[in-house]
Parts: structure tokens; sequence; C-alpha cells
């Protein structure tokens, strides 16, 4: 291989980067006017209108705004780590969606065989995930401490403590998930959920609790609402980024809509079935028209349902205070997921055990393609 | 001759992060050489095609041990004046281990072990071989008593952490959510006849 | 795994964190060259309600947020072992099953402690 060949290869990555980086910055932005139009609906009320139709240019009015004020850079902050912490906290969270699969696709027939959309098909694809996710705690902090603002400090600290909490709960509820598919490859873990029978092949269905858990845990670990304690603007003013001004604090924005975009894409990978529809191609009526979408569409489609439901979670539950935020990450989602792996390999294994319970591990093996 | 490439930018770059760790003034920029150096680390492995080790050295690492270290590093209030007091003092003392360091360095780099040719070049694994598999398969059959053992490590890693660490509060007040919860309504309300 | 593996899944995402940082540091050069900047004393001053900031901001905090961290490190090394394992169930028998039951149970030896003790309590 030349070094022609080389630098033409990274060309070609690049492009593919790109054409995944570059929407999610756009889909963050109108995520956002989602977010108001949706909340200014629920609150009977019309929410952001003004600006081009129905408000559509609302998001670019607000992005140049932003880029046109003033950066300040307090005088008693730590100057380093202040000007990196929006690097650090946005870079782990686009860098993440390098393994995420977004359909399978042979190019319009180009290809003999289907190809996996994704930039990296790992097989270790669920743990480089929650490795480099687990990475926005550093942003987070540096942003905290560099600032020098007893209120950075404190939402820094919080935002630490809750995101450690909840990612071990997510942990647990991922690795129930590894033990149905036996792949911790993520276009594995969606080829699992194909089967004859639709939604009913899903792993919502026999990990109904985890999927609760795993998405509750998401919500915490981006510090959403009704776990955004870290933000408190009541108390904290805006916690860890209130030094920050203009661009530099949209950057943490973007990155926790990032972040946010990807607690929903793995939750549809995982649980809903990836990019494969609800409904079986011979089904009735609808089957063939289901089929005929395309799978990224579906896999888009049940990411902005999820994305909806982070939204309605915010218009409808209050926050939470900080020990009950504890208890529930220690407390109850702990030792939930952590007895739901027990009793999937053990369900997993029934049969071996006793050949009266054989009927269990049958029941679990129609989610175990591996048996 | 491009995974050369990346195993001397991966190296040297572990190697100035290391030096960085040592020579940084604040305590806060160590740590974060101190991260860097681990992602470094991690790329060598991903080169040796240890996958699951490099994405773990980034996971326990990165993800949770450097957070307890900067943490601690947060709370401590370094005054540097002090700590140079005593740098005369424990210089011969450090002078010897480096010295010592060095010349074993230097004799396991010339016994002719890393010059013999099978050792330049790592030959690797076949494409259907998958890391993670293979480390579940050794792991849990033939290292039963090596894994127990970490599970008892880890249990007294976690008593000695909350016997150290842990002061209760005698004025503190709990809320007890699941009493709440509970709650019938025979408890709290009551009949009175008028 | 082989050289062609890591070449074509390893090698995009050195090229994406590349990538990552352009795009993160781009928008934060811009704005400083874009935007006017008119500094002064006050504006540039640390946060706080009406009186000026008299004290180095990083203060000592509460001991749990150590107990914690503690914590988290002890439960994400069990989630580790616990990752390959779910992975290989299949080929590891129920003698492999059984023997995490038993890790597991040691760890919840432990995690009953914590709770008895009250280091899973916030105050």
């Amino acid at each position: 291989m030349s070094w022609l060949d080389v630098a033409m290869q990274g060309g070609i990555w690049a492009l593919e980067i790109l054409a995944i980086a570059v929407p999610i910055a756009l889909s963050v932005a109108y995520i956002t006017y989602a977010e108001r139009r949706v909340i200014g609906w629920m609150q009977i009320r019309k929410g952001c209108n003004r600006v081009g139709p129905a408000g559509l240019l609302q998001p670019i009015a607000d992005g140049l705004k932003l880029f046109l004020k003033e950066t300040i850079i307090p005088t008693t902050a730590n100057k380093y780590l202040f000007v990196a912490a929006p690097v650090m906290a946005l870079v782990p969270a686009l860098v993440a969606f390098a393994v995420v699969p977004f359909g399978e696709t042979t190019l319009f027939g180009f290809w003999e065989e289907t190809h996996v959309m994704a930039i990296a098909n790992l097989n270790v694809g669920v743990l480089y995930v929650m490795a480099i996710s687990s990475l926005a705690i550093y942003g987070i902090l540096m942003a905290g401490w560099a600032s020098n603002s007893k209120y950075a400090l404190i939402g820094a600290l919080r935002a630490t403590g809750q995101m450690i909490s909840y990612e071990i709960a997510m942990g647990f509820s991922i690795v129930c998930v590894l033990i149905m598919a036996g792949s911790m490859n993520l276009s594995a873990i969606v080829h699992a959920q194909a089967g004859e029978y639709g939604f009913l092949n899903w792993y919502i269905i026999p990990l109904f609790p985890m999927f609760v858990v795993f998405f509750i845990s998401g919500c915490a670990e981006t510090n959403r609402s009704p776990f955004d304690l870290p933000e408190g603007e009541a108390e904290l003013v805006a916690g860890f980024f209130v030094e920050y001004s203009g661009m530099w604090f949209a950057t943490f924005s973007l990155a926790e809509y990032a972040a946010m975009i990807l607690i929903s894409l793995m939750t549809a990978i995982m649980f809903l079935g990836g990019w494969y529809a609800p409904l079986p191609a011979d089904f009735p009526v609808v089957g063939a028209f289901f089929d005929a979408i395309p799978g990224t569409v579906w896999l888009l489609g049940k990411t902005s349902f999820l994305i909806f439901v982070f939204i309605w979670f915010r218009a409808t539950f209050p926050r939470f205070r900080y020990d009950q935020l504890m208890r529930l990450g220690w407390k109850v989602f702990l030792p939930w997921t952590l007895s739901w792996i027990a009793v999937i390999g053990m369900a997993t294994y029934a049969g071996d055990i006793s050949s009266n319970l054989t009927w269990i591990s049958d029941v679990i093996g129609f989610w175990q393609p591996w048996r | 001759m491009l995974e050369t490439v990346f195993f001397y930018l991966f190296g040297g770059l572990a190697v100035l992060a290391g030096m960085g760790v040592v020579l940084a003034h604040n305590t806060m920029h160590s740590v974060m050489f101190l991260i860097f150096c681990f992602f470094n680390a991690a790329g060598l492995f991903f080169l040796l095609d240890a996958e699951f080790i490099g994405i773990i050295l980034i996971l326990i690492y990165v993800g949770a041990v450097m957070v307890l270290f900067m943490f601690v590093i947060m709370m401590l209030d370094v005054n540097r004046a002090k700590l140079r007091e005593g740098f005369l003092q424990y210089l011969p003392m450090g002078g010897i281990i480096a010295v010592i360091l060095l010349v074993e360095l230097i004799a396991s780099a010339s016994s002719g072990v890393f010059v013999s040719d099978e050792m330049v070049q790592a030959v690797h694994l076949g494409q259907e071989v998958n890391n993670t598999v293979e480390i579940g398969k050794e792991l849990y059959t033939k290292y039963l008593l090596g894994f127990e053992v970490a599970a008892i490590i880890l249990l007294v890693a976690l008593v000695g952490a909350i016997v150290l660490t842990l002061r209760e509060r005698k004025d503190a007040k709990y809320q007890n959510i699941s009493a709440q919860v509970n709650t019938r309504k025979e408890d709290r309300l009551r009949k009175v006849k008028m | 795994m082989g050289a062609s593996y890591l070449a074509n899944e390893y090698a995009p995402i050195f090229v994406f964190i590349l990538i990552a940082l352009g795009m993160g540091a781009a928008p934060l050069v811009l704005t400083m060259l874009v935007a006017e900047q008119n500094p002064d004393d006050e504006k540039l001053s640390a946060y706080e309600c009406g009186f000026e900031a008299f004290e180095d901001a990083r203060m000592p905090f509460d001991v749990r947020f150590y107990l914690v961290a503690i914590l988290f490190v002890i439960f994400d090394l069990e989630t580790a072992f616990l990752f390959p394992w779910a992975v290989v169930l299949d080929q590891i028998g129920i003698f492999g099953f059984i023997e995490m039951m038993l890790f597991l149970v040691i760890l919840l030896v432990g995690y009953i402690y914590a709770w008895k003790k009250g280091a899973l309590q916030w105050e």
C-alpha cells in the first residue's frame, strides 16, 4: 500500500465521518427547536414561532447569536484547562458514534453482500460506547474546576457523582443484553433480534425492566431533567458551565444533546430491534409496506421517538433531590439489574439443572439465537 | 509500515505524556497527562490485537480510577514550597533507585533478547479469532481460583474503603421512601365520631 | 482480528478523533476572531451573587464523593468481569455460570455491608 493509497483511504473515511458528524450537529440544533415546541405544546402555549415559518429558523438564529457573543475567560481561571474543557466534552460525545450501525445496505445492489453502515464495526462495540461516553465526565470536571467558581465546582461534583452512580446500573443492564445476544458487536446484537415474529423478537420483551433501567440511567448520564441537578438553575445558576459564554457554552450543550442522541440510538439498537420493522413482512395488509421502508428510517424513527420521550420526561417530572437520586441509582437499580442478570443466566441453564425446567430454557431460548 | 508509524506515534506520545506527568507544575495538569498516557497505552494494545484489554484500560483506568484520582487531587491543597523542602534529603535515595533502574533497562535492552528476529514483528491473529471470546473461554473455565480470589480482593477493597472513609453524621435526618410509599390510609386518617 | 481488521476498524476511529478535535476547536477559535472582544475587569471576574469573589473557590468537599468514587471503581471492575462472561455464556457451560454466581455472591456480601453501614445513604 503506497502513501497515496493511504491518503485516499483516509479521505474516504473523512467523508464518511463528516456524513455522520455534521448531521448530528444539525439535528442537535433542531432537537432544541423540537424541545421548545413540544414542551410549549404540553404546557398549552405556542413555543418559538416567530423566526421563519413556524419558527423553523429559530435554531439558526440562536446559533448565530451565540457565535457573535464575546468570549469571556475569567482572570482567576486556569487558562489551559478552561480552554480545553469544551473540546474535551465534545470529542467523546462525537467519537462514540463511530461504532453505531445506522443500518445495512448493498448500496442499491452495487455490493454483492450487505454491509453494515458503521464507521467501525468493532467486536467490542458496546464496551467502546461505554468507555468513550464515560469520558464525558472529564470535560465537566475540568470545566468546573478550571472556572474557579463555587457554582461551577459544585455543579461539576454533582454531575460526576451522578454519572458514575448510574454508569454501574447501565453496565449491568447491558450485560443482560449481551447474555441474550452472545456478542458485543452492535450489528450482531441487532441481527440477534431478527426473526419471523417482528417486535416479539426484540429484547424489550424479555428484558423490559432492563430497558427501563437503561433508559432512565441514560437520562441521568446525560444530566437531563429530572436528573438535571448539576445545572439546577435555581441554586447553581447553570452548574459547571456558569463561567462559559457564547459559542463555548454552546459546545457543552452540543455535547449534552449529542449524548442524548447516542443514548436513544443505543436503546433502539439494543432493545427495540435496531433497523428491523416491528411487524414481519408476511403480516397482512401493512407487512409488505413496512418491509419496503428502509431499515435506517426505522432506526432513526425509533431514535426520534425516544428523544421525544426524553423531552416528555422534562415536561412531566419535577427535579430529583440529590439523596433521592443516589438512592435510586445505588439501592434500586443496582440490586434490580444484578438480580436480573442472575435470573436470565439461570433461565438459560434451567434445562441443564433439571429436566422438569427445560420449558424455561425453551422460552428464553426464543430470544437466544445461539442456543 | 503504517503499523510501525503508529507504534512509534503511540509509544512516543506515551513517553512524552509520562514525562509531562512528572514535570508538570500543576497537579491537575499531571492528571491530564496521565490520562493521555493511558490512551496511548490503549493504542499500543490495539496494535497488539488485544482490543479487549485496550478498551478495558480506557473503561477502568481512564473512566473510573482517574476520576477518583481527580477527586483526591482537587481536594488536596498542594503547597509546592513545602514539597521542595525535603528535596535534598530524599535525593540520594531517589538517585540510587533511578540509577539501578537505568542499569537494569540498559542491561535488558542489550541482552540480545529483543533483537532476535521473531521478536521484531509480532504475528497477527487470524481474522476469525475474537479476542474477547478467547479471554472469556480461558478465564471462566481454567482460572477458577484466580477469578474468585479477585472477588475476595474486591470485597476487601470495598470494606476497607468504607471503614476508612465513612463518618456517620448523627444530626442528619433521613427520608425513608419505602415507608412513605407503603403508607396506608389507616396510618394517616382517623375517623372521628361527631 | 488480524492486520486488516486493525486497518479497517480502528484506523477510522483515529481519523474520527482528529476530525472531532477539529470540529470542537474550530468554532471556539472562529468565534474569538469574529465576535467583538471588549474585556474589562468586572466582566472577567468569577461569578458571585452581588459581592466580590473573595477567596479561592476550590474548597474541600464532602468525603462522600470519594466513597462513591471508590465504590464506583469496584463495581465497574465487576462489570468488566461480567462483559466477557456474558458473551461466552453459551460456551462455558453451567460450570462457568455457577462460577460467576459465586463471584457475584462474594461481592453481594460487600454490597450488603455497604448498605447496612449507611455508605449508600446520602445525607
